[in-house]
């Protein structure tokens, strides 16, 4: 490694990075579908001729780290059998290392001459993909035949060629042609943006030096990483949190992570979680690992380099046939809440040790609401993935309005939804009191409410209502979600967080969902009350909850009554008023 | 005689720029004044023009570009300001995007909303998306929060309703109760006057952003022309908004959020008009490079690119819609600037995995570069330059600043280069090849971003600093050519004199263009021009010397970013196929079948009052010295010379072109010669 220039390395990640960067910039400004272009559900990367990741774009590292999996698979299948012009594509997690068939990935090998230069990368959820409801998530869904249409690792061109039958198929097979053809056309424009970003790479220092300095990148994440873990203490450190569970009458569903440090490597073993379940909220690993290894990097406060090296001292078992590692066929259409849930969990585990720089429980991950129908002789699907809260810091508050730690997703224009569905919506803001109290508070919970405007069909994924977002270091834990379904008439009705089924709204019915807070750190009754009453004139705490949470008293003319607040926090902290 | 004045505010030095109706422009840089802006410009124009032996009333027009907008944001200097919106969503302006532009930092916190939430009020009133009213306007609750806005002190007030950009109406009415109540002191901006556009987090951004900004900038507005007349100067004041176009004082009061790019702006519009006409070189990159920041723009056939949205406050701007939410977004017409920060104040350091960063932190004016001498002690880019020898190390601008080039090349001997364990000058030239890879963002973000090739375009190098490494930026890029303006230290300055009046008119439309008939677009686009032609007439502009020109947004049905295509025919059918080419042109692929939508109708007026400028008055000469010069590992005896001693033919490098304003460095790989015009031309040969 001597002839690697630490000031050279930076340009080449700096060059690495912008193409990786100007990728996702060509799919949000040219996709169709407004889980992509509005909410940006989804990823870009390059990756080197070994398929190693290189360079991300910057956007949901819950998806990144699945990148190695889908590239392992490429290398088994098709091996020297690439060559120029090739695009390849895939869903499919059981033979290919996806995470749920709306994930289509978007790969195209690049070629210096005839030589393998390195990938790019894309994946992207798309709209729909056929299966049982609009928007192919079906929580009720058992099997993945269910679930849409399977893309095994297939070439969608071959040397610059189009695969015109995979196109129709893929064509029939959904319910929003022009949106899913649209968003697969930006992410082979961003692929072939790629290629020429790479090749210039290539041209200007020269295969072997570009190499070489790559393998440098790979081995300084790698260093970096492994700095990191040494700054933990040895030890075998136990997280657990829970899904509240399917249907009706839910049964928990446990999350359990061993955290084993040892000096400079990590192994998380998820011995202990639940089974697998006949819902699509099964697990395909790569989404856990891509989980494990964004909390862990979250951890580092290091600006690691985005590269498969960084991977390498982390390791990640799950056993086979459990909720993280479901076999064939169990459906895992709306698994992403998995994925949080695993993040949580180590969170949690290593928060027994470095609490300092952890994060108080989040919203949870995206709430999903899929709405479909027909309107204006088109068939629409409304796709939302709400997110929205960060927990407490050691340091300060949590955020509201914020996109989950874990993911990086936006919200869609209310007004572009109702210019083009059947949809009105009532309400998008934060919800009062909802922040766990604490030291530091957690962020507020959003609410967003829809009028549904003719007969609709609707389904939901949600979660963190039995179990809602983690306090640490003493922080109460944050408001819990909830759906509710609201007649014409008024009457309300309190709708299961992953249910097993869908519904439907009769026009003029509204649903309302709630999010849920984030968790708060340290003790509420340390919080300074200046900072109580803050909140309160700003009406995230109500006068209330001041007293109730904080035991700071505050009058109807938005005063501090010190004398109050220094007596009853007294009785609190004696455990007499409680 | 009648004279023109640009006045250019920059964080260190007010640059004046006067031009006389021959075309002769004197140039004269003074100190700025942070604490009152308007207090250096006056006392700047009275010592300039009492030098020249200009009376007052001789000025005919001031043209000014200002920082105050942005700093404003920057500093959290804004008025007190109230929001009121469509109830259930006073959250909307805080709720953002919710993306953020870092990742795995668990220690982010997000910008501060302009408007806290207790003064966000919500009223009872609704639109549908095509215009029609759902809920009326509820007035008593208009009424309500006027009495609490009053309670609260509030200076500013931004309406911004649902569906607002369909039917205007409820804000209107709104407008007129809370005038009413809160009297003419209160400034109130509307969502729908200023952005008539679908998208109500970033209409209401848009909206907050001007009200926040507004009361300062009409405080700003009322001392600089009380200032001005205090010295006899009663010419009317324009001012350069972020479009690149001036507007009158009193418009540019109303739309406030418009200056936020104004200075950058002006050095765009500088460079376009160099080669409007010019067939050679039409195609050009601006590079401008001052003390702060780097700056790049794309100006093809002539025009700047130009974007509609633009996120003050972020940090850096790389024009790029995915690094969103750490600023305050506007969208409004901006020349497309991409910003990054790196100047020649920028602080080259170690960070903590001892990896070379430079900038964005910056040692600003004061203490400022080592090598100034005026208290600062952290290395700069400057330093760097001082170290290699691309500026003088013993003065700058002409005498006026004694550089101290052994406390510059100290400071990076003992902050960098010892802890990497390397030697003084490959440091140095290490920290300039990275410096380089950081600005070369800021020009990918405007060409490769954008689908364009930088080696098909001529860079255009300006600011104090910009033709010092234009020529290292150029071939980092596969970039040939390079013009370095007359006067290029104080371009933007003169840019301000070569601007036209330019007004931008939207008409949002949202349809299906197989629906759109030609005598419908004929409609529209002549309700646009009455518009526009009353706008003209109250801010007492010649409508008739007016340059109409009509555009449209289009997208395939379901994108959700619209491409920008001239009408040139007033056919729909040009406008489609236009805008087919122009997305396989952006994003390499078209989709001839697919439904394309036009969302809005653009009318874009500009009313040439532009000076022409045909000679600059010499500037004070001085001593130039050759010197040891490290283009390389070894560093050569490198000859410095003036401008006017290049002549026509090619002249190979190593040399250096030290002019009063700037100094250019001409490295081993390229040559240069003037062109007939004085601009240097500079020929980089690639490796």
């Amino acid at each position: 490694m001597s002839r690697v220039d630490p000031i050279t390395l930076e340009v080449i990640r700096n060059g690495l990075a912008s193409i990786a960067d100007e990728m996702a910039l060509i799919v949000m400004r040219s996709a169709y579908s407004p889980v992509v272009r509005d909410i940006m559900d989804y990823s870009t990367a390059l990756c080197d001729p070994q398929g190693r990741v290189i360079a991300q774009g910057l956007t949901l590292p819950i998806q990144l780290c699945s990148f190695p999996r889908v590239m392992r698979f490429i290398e088994q299948k098709f091996g020297a059998d690439l060559s120029p012009g090739d695009v390849l594509i895939t869903n499919d997690p059981y033979s290919a290392g996806g995470q749920h068939l709306p994930d289509i990935y978007v790969i195209k090998p690049i070629f210096q001459g005839t030589a393998l230069a390195g990938y790019a990368a894309t994946v992207a959820h798309h709209t729909d993909l056929g299966g049982i409801v609009p928007g192919s998530v079906a929580i009720y869904a058992t099997e993945i035949q269910q679930e849409g249409l399977r893309l095994p690792l297939l070439k969608l061109y071959a040397a610059g060629e189009p695969n015109a039958t995979l196109f129709e198929l893929i064509q029939s097979n959904t319910r929003q042609p022009v949106e899913v053809l649209g968003d697969l056309r930006a992410q082979i424009a961003a692929c072939t943006t790629a290629e020429r970003g790479l090749l210039q790479l290539v041209e200007r220092y020269g295969a072997a030096e570009l190499a070489l300095y790559v393998e440098a990148l790979h081995a300084h994440a790698e260093q970096m990483m492994r700095d990191t873990i040494r700054e933990l203490p040895n030890g075998v450190y136990v997280g657990e949190d829970y899904l509240d569970g399917i249907g009706e009458a839910p049964e928990p569903i446990r999350i359990r992570a061993t955290v084993t440090v040892m000096d400079d490597s990590i192994d998380i073993d998820f011995e202990g979680t639940s089974g697998q379940v006949a819902a699509s909220i099964n697990c395909p690993i790569s989404l856990p690992e891509s989980a494990a290894f964004t909390a862990i990097r979250c951890l580092s406060r290091r600006d690691i380099p985005n590269c498969d090296g960084y991977l390498k001292p982390i390791t990640v078992r799950a056993p086979e046939g459990c909720l993280l590692n479901p076999v064939y066929p169990a459906a895992c259409g709306a698994r992403g809440v998995v994925g949080y849930r695993v993040f949580d969990t180590i969170m949690r585990a290593l928060a027994q040790v470095v609490p300092e720089r952890a994060i108080a429980g989040s919203e949870g991950g995206p709430f999903l609401m899929a709405a479909g129908g027909t309107y204006q002789g088109r068939q629409y699907v409304l796709n939302e993935m709400l997110v929205g809260t960060w927990g407490a810091r050691a340091d300060r508050d949590g955020i509201e309005a914020i996109s989950n730690p874990a993911a990086n997703l936006s919200n869609q224009p209310i007004e572009m939804i109702e210019a083009e569905m059947p949809v009105e919506v009532l309400r998008y803001g934060f919800v009062t009191d909802s922040g766990g109290a604490g030291r530091h508070r957690g962020g507020l919970a959003f609410t967003r409410e829809f009028r549904f405007l003719q007969p609709t069909g609707f389904n939901l994924r949600g979660d963190r209502r039995d179990h809602p977002p983690y306090g640490l270091e003493g922080g109460g834990t944050g408001g819990p979600s909830a759906h509710v379904h609201i007649g014409a008439d008024g009457s309300e009705k309190l709708l299961p967080t992953m249910p097993m089924r869908g519904f439907a709204a009769a026009s003029g019915d509204v649903f309302r969902l709630v999010g849920a807070g984030g968790g708060g750190y340290g003790d509420a009754l340390e919080r300074e009350p200046e900072r109580v009453l803050a909140d309160v004139v700003a009406e995230k705490v109500s006068i209330d909850g001041a007293a109730r949470d904080y035991g700071v008293v505050i009058g109807d003319d938005l005063r501090l009554d010190l004398g109050a607040t220094q007596s009853l926090g007294a009785a609190r902290r004696a455990g007499v008023a409680r | 005689m009648a004279y023109r004045v640009g006045i250019d505010i920059g964080g260190t030095f007010t640059d004046i720029a006067l031009v006389d109706a021959a075309g002769t422009v004197s140039i004269r840089k003074v100190a700025s004044t942070p604490d009152d802006y308007s207090r250096g410009i006056a006392d700047g124009l009275a010592t300039l023009i009492g030098e020249l032996g200009i009376a007052p009333a001789e000025i005919s027009a001031i043209v000014h570009a200002t920082t105050v907008a942005t700093n404003t944001i920057l500093e959290f200097k804004g008025a007190r300001t109230g929001l009121v919106t469509t109830r259930g969503f006073r959250d909307v302006l805080e709720l953002r995007r919710l993306r953020i532009p870092v990742l795995y930092d668990l220690q982010y916190d997000k910008p501060p909303p302009l408007v806290p939430r207790q003064r966000r009020l919500e009223i009872s009133e609704r639109m549908r998306p095509d215009g029609t009213v759902r809920v009326p306007l509820d007035e008593a609750e208009v009424h309500n929060a006027a009495q609490r806005f009053r309670a609260a002190g509030i200076e500013s007030v931004a309406i911004s309703y649902l569906h607002a950009y369909a039917n205007p109406e409820h804000e209107i009415r709104t407008e007129a109760i809370l005038r009413e109540e809160l009297g003419d002191g209160v400034y109130i901006t509307r969502g729908s006057e200023i952005l008539p556009e679908i998208r109500e987090y970033e209409r209401t951004s848009t909206a907050v952003v001007n009200a926040y900004v507004g009361p300062v900038i009409r405080s700003y507005a009322d001392a600089l022309a009380g200032r001005l007349a205090a010295i006899g100067v009663t010419a009317p004041i324009e001012m350069m908004h972020s479009g690149g176009g001036i507007m009158r004082l009193a418009a540019s009061v109303k739309r406030a959020a418009s200056l936020v790019e104004s200075g950058p702006a002006a050095g765009v519009i500088a460079c376009a008009r160099l080669v409007r006409g010019e067939g050679r070189g039409a195609n050009i990159i601006s590079f401008d490079m001052g003390g702060t920041t780097a700056k790049a723009a794309l100006i093809e056939k002539g025009e700047a690119a130009r974007t509609d949205e633009y996120e003050v406050g972020a940090g850096i701007n790389l024009s790029s819609k995915l690094v969103k939410g750490g600023g305050y977004p506007i969208k409004m017409p901006f020349i497309d600037v991409s910003e990054i920060g790196a100047g020649g104040g920028s602080l080259v350091a170690l960070d903590r995995q001892g990896r070379v960063t430079v900038g964005p932190e910056s040692a600003g004016a004061m203490p400022g570069p080592v090598a100034y001498g005026r208290g600062g002690t952290r290395a700069t880019l400057t330093d760097v330059f001082v170290t290699l020898g691309y500026i003088n190390d013993t003065t700058l601008a002409g005498g006026s600043i004694a550089v101290d080039a052994e406390g510059a090349r100290a400071a990076l001997r003992t902050q960098i280069a010892e802890p990497l364990g390397q030697d003084l000058l490959t440091t140095a030239r290490g920290v300039l090849t990275l410096a380089i890879s950081t600005m070369t963002r800021a020009v990918k973000a405007v060409s490769t971003y954008r689908g364009r090739d930088p080696r098909d375009f001529s860079l255009v190098a300006f600011g104090g600093n910009g033709p010092v490494v234009a020529a290292d930026i150029a071939a980092a890029l596969g970039i040939r050519h390079i013009i370095v303006p007359v006067a290029a230290g104080v371009f933007s300055g003169s840019g301000l004199l070569r601007s036209d009046v330019e007004q931008e008119f939207v008409q949002p439309l949202l349809a299906d263009t197989v629906a759109i008939s030609p005598a419908m677009l004929a409609d529209l686009n002549a309700e646009l021009s009455i518009r526009a032609r009353a706008a003209l007439a109250a801010d007492a502009y010649d409508a008739a010397s007016a340059e109409f020109r009509y555009s449209a947004d289009l997208r395939y049905f379901g994108q959700a970013y619209e491409l920008n295509i001239a009408d040139r025919t007033g056919e729909v059918a040009d406008l489609v196929e236009g805008f087919h080419t122009e997305h396989e042109r952006t994003y390499g692929h078209r989709s001839s079948a697919d439904p394309v939508q036009l969302v809005n109708l653009r009318l874009t007026v500009r009313v040439p009052v532009a000076s022409e400028i045909v000679r600059y008055a010499p500037a004070p000469d001085f001593e130039r010295r050759d010197r040891l010069v490290a283009f390389g590992a070894t560093p050569v005896m490198t000859p410095v010379i003036g401008r006017e001693a290049l002549g026509l033919s090619l002249r190979p490098g190593p040399f250096i072109i030290e002019d009063y304003d700037c100094t250019c460095v001409i490295p081993p790989n390229a040559s240069a010669r003037l062109d007939a015009a004085g601009n240097i031309e500079i020929e980089v040969s690639q490796p």
